[in-house]
């Protein structure tokens, strides 16, 4: 009775930690079963494809949420990041692509300090802040080109959002560099340990002497700098200045996130979860267009899947059904 | 006001004529004390006697409207927690005083880490503070919690014994306490004890905010009784009864004179 009961509550308590990678191989599996289109090579390249923007953007919102906070500005500054670059380079031709780069990631580390000046040194809550700072940012942008789209980004820049090297997508090559840098500076440097401490507990952080400001400030200006790396990747696949682009992704960041199981009261999460929960949702919209569902259940899946996620991770908490 | 513990040369610190205000409201008035060296003090008085003032001003936290503070025969004004650590002067919270989500060894170095490679890079040497941890911790503790675990998973008393023992570990001469064992039972309450009475034996100083006489009369040997913000007396423990501390801290007449 009693080794069983233990041996159950260890698969429990694996299950607990690994819900969301037992989940996720589950689910490929599953697709590998039932289609004979999942597995090939010109879908997984689909997949990463699709999912490298969102990925990279994800990657700076897990240092947001382990921090304690989250930023919603992201999308918005995706599309500064495409606008500002991609004008840039129409504008100036070829000359203009090492400009565009420079000038989408100066326009979008200035947003990244204004989330972080308001929420580190003002004190403004991180939804009000970065609620704002995502409006305006977008409203900035529609004045700024009549909310129409221009074309004509030097044909050489599409390299960087439609090319491959060994057969890999750029934008998967360019999302596994910021992944393994982020993660590593998350989990291995001093500065990431900091953010686990601020996002535990801020006041005995301060207490030992941490510059807690500051790391707050760093954590927003890095989630813009993600952004904008993924702005810059969006204008290889588009060749063009955006307005409407990336609507929405900061919520599917935050989720895949979540999902990647980092609560959103701060101070827990890994970066590797990130990247399952990214893949995660972005397999199940895959596989949802492989069965032939109309597009509109996506969002539907998704917010399910979030939820299904924070449930199962409350329940497995609590430790079973029992003790609820 | 010619006090044993205010005139005794042996004292860590000494304070005096020390004020503040918080707009009209008078928190500390005129207070002067000291603390001996190497001894367990407790400071007691009722709720807003400015014990928890008096404390912040010595930790750095809050500075004094006037008034010096002599540390070891120095004359300081700590303006952060920081400067006040680096001098020697630790303190330890009921709470907040730990990150729950990281573990004991990177509680203990928090602030402090240890890094190794390239200098810009600060990369976390995560083997040297563990071993140096446990080291650390069995200094003053017989029970040494895992130093793998994160805080949260252990109970409260483990917590305050390693936030005790952290402050102890980390060189400081004055270790300053508010309130350290309200919130534990009474086995972790001793557990708590037997830490601060290591600190002694090591040749520390503590002073503890608390509002359990017989916690007072259990480990301190001499208690400071502040009164709405003046410093009304100390005691030697041995010599002075609870009854009579409880005179000073009410304010009803005081029957003895001072020692």
């Amino acid at each position: 009775m009693a080794p069983a009961k233990g041996r159950w509550s260890k698969a429990t308590a694996f299950a607990g930690r690994n819900g969301v990678l037992i989940a996720f191989v589950l689910l490929v599996a599953f697709m590998v079963g039932t289609t004979s289109t999942f597995g090939t090579y010109q879908n997984l390249i689909n997949v990463l494809q699709q999912n490298s923007i969102i990925g990279i953007i994800a990657c700076g919102m897990t240092f947001a949420i382990v921090l304690g906070g989250f930023d919603l500005s992201v999308g918005s500054v995706t599309a500064l990041a495409s606008v500002v670059g991609a004008t840039l380079m129409i504008d100036l031709g070829t000359v203009g692509i090492p400009i565009g780069i420079v000038g989408a990631l100066a326009a979008c580390l200035i947003v990244g300090a204004a989330n972080g000046w308001l929420i580190a040194w003002l004190g403004v809550n991180p939804f009000v802040a970065t609620l704002g700072t995502m409006t305006v940012v977008r409203g900035l942008i529609y004045v700024a080109t009549n909310a129409s789209p221009r074309f004509g980004v030097p044909y050489a820049f599409t390299t960087v959002g439609l090319g491959r090297l060994f057969g890999i997508p750029n934008p998967a090559l360019i999302f596994l560099v910021v992944a393994l840098l982020l993660g590593f500076v998350l989990h291995r440097t001093r500065f990431g340990h900091y953010v686990y401490a601020v996002g535990g507990n801020p006041a005995a952080s301060a207490r030992m002497g941490l510059k807690v400001a500051r790391v707050r400030f760093a954590v927003y200006v890095l989630a813009s700098g993600c952004a904008a790396v993924s702005g810059i990747i969006l204008i290889g696949q588009t060749a063009s200045a955006t307005p409407q682009a990336a609507l929405g992704y900061e919520l599917t960041a935050i989720a895949a996130v979540i999902v990647g199981g980092a609560p959103l009261g701060g101070g827990r999460g890994r970066m590797a979860g990130t990247i399952v929960g990214v893949f995660l949702l972005g397999v199940v919209a895959n596989g949802l267009n492989l069965f032939g569902v109309s597009p509109f259940w996506q969002p539907v899946a998704t917010g399910l899947i979030l939820i299904a996620a924070v449930a199962f991770d409350g329940f497995s908490k609590r430790g079973g059904f029992s003790s609820g | 006001m010619t006090d044993a513990a205010e005139s005794a040369p042996e004292a860590i610190l000494r304070a005096r004529g020390i004020n503040k205000n918080f707009g009209a409201v008078v928190a500390l008035e005129n207070v002067s004390f000291a603390i001996p060296k190497g001894e367990i003090i407790g400071l007691v008085g009722d709720n807003g006697a400015g014990k928890s003032t008096l404390v912040k001003i010595i930790s750095g936290v809050l500075t004094p409207d006037s008034g010096m503070i002599e540390f070891e025969g120095k004359q300081v004004m700590f303006a952060s927690p920081a400067e006040a650590r680096a001098g020697g002067i630790e303190t330890v919270y009921q709470d907040l005083a730990l990150a729950p989500n990281l573990a004991v060894w990177a509680n203990v170095y928090l602030g402090r880490e240890l890094t190794r490679g390239p200098k810009m890079m600060h990369v976390l040497d995560k083997r040297a503070m563990v071993a140096n941890t446990d080291k650390m911790l069995k200094r003053f503790i017989r029970n040494v919690p895992p130093i793998d675990e994160s805080v949260e998973l252990l109970s409260g008393g483990q917590r305050q014994v390693v936030a005790i023992a952290r402050a102890g570990a980390w060189g400081s001469k004055l270790i300053l306490m508010d309130e350290p064992t309200a919130a534990l039972g009474v086995a972790e309450t001793k557990a708590v004890e037997e830490v601060i009475f290591e600190l002694k034996r090591q040749g520390l100083t503590v002073l503890i905010i608390s509002h359990n006489l017989d916690q007072i009369f259990r480990i301190t040997s001499g208690v400071w009784v502040l009164r709405r913000g003046r410093a009304i007396g100390y005691r030697e423990t041995a010599r002075t009864r609870p009854e009579e501390i409880v005179l000073m801290i009410t304010g009803a007449p005081t029957i003895a004179g001072t020692g």
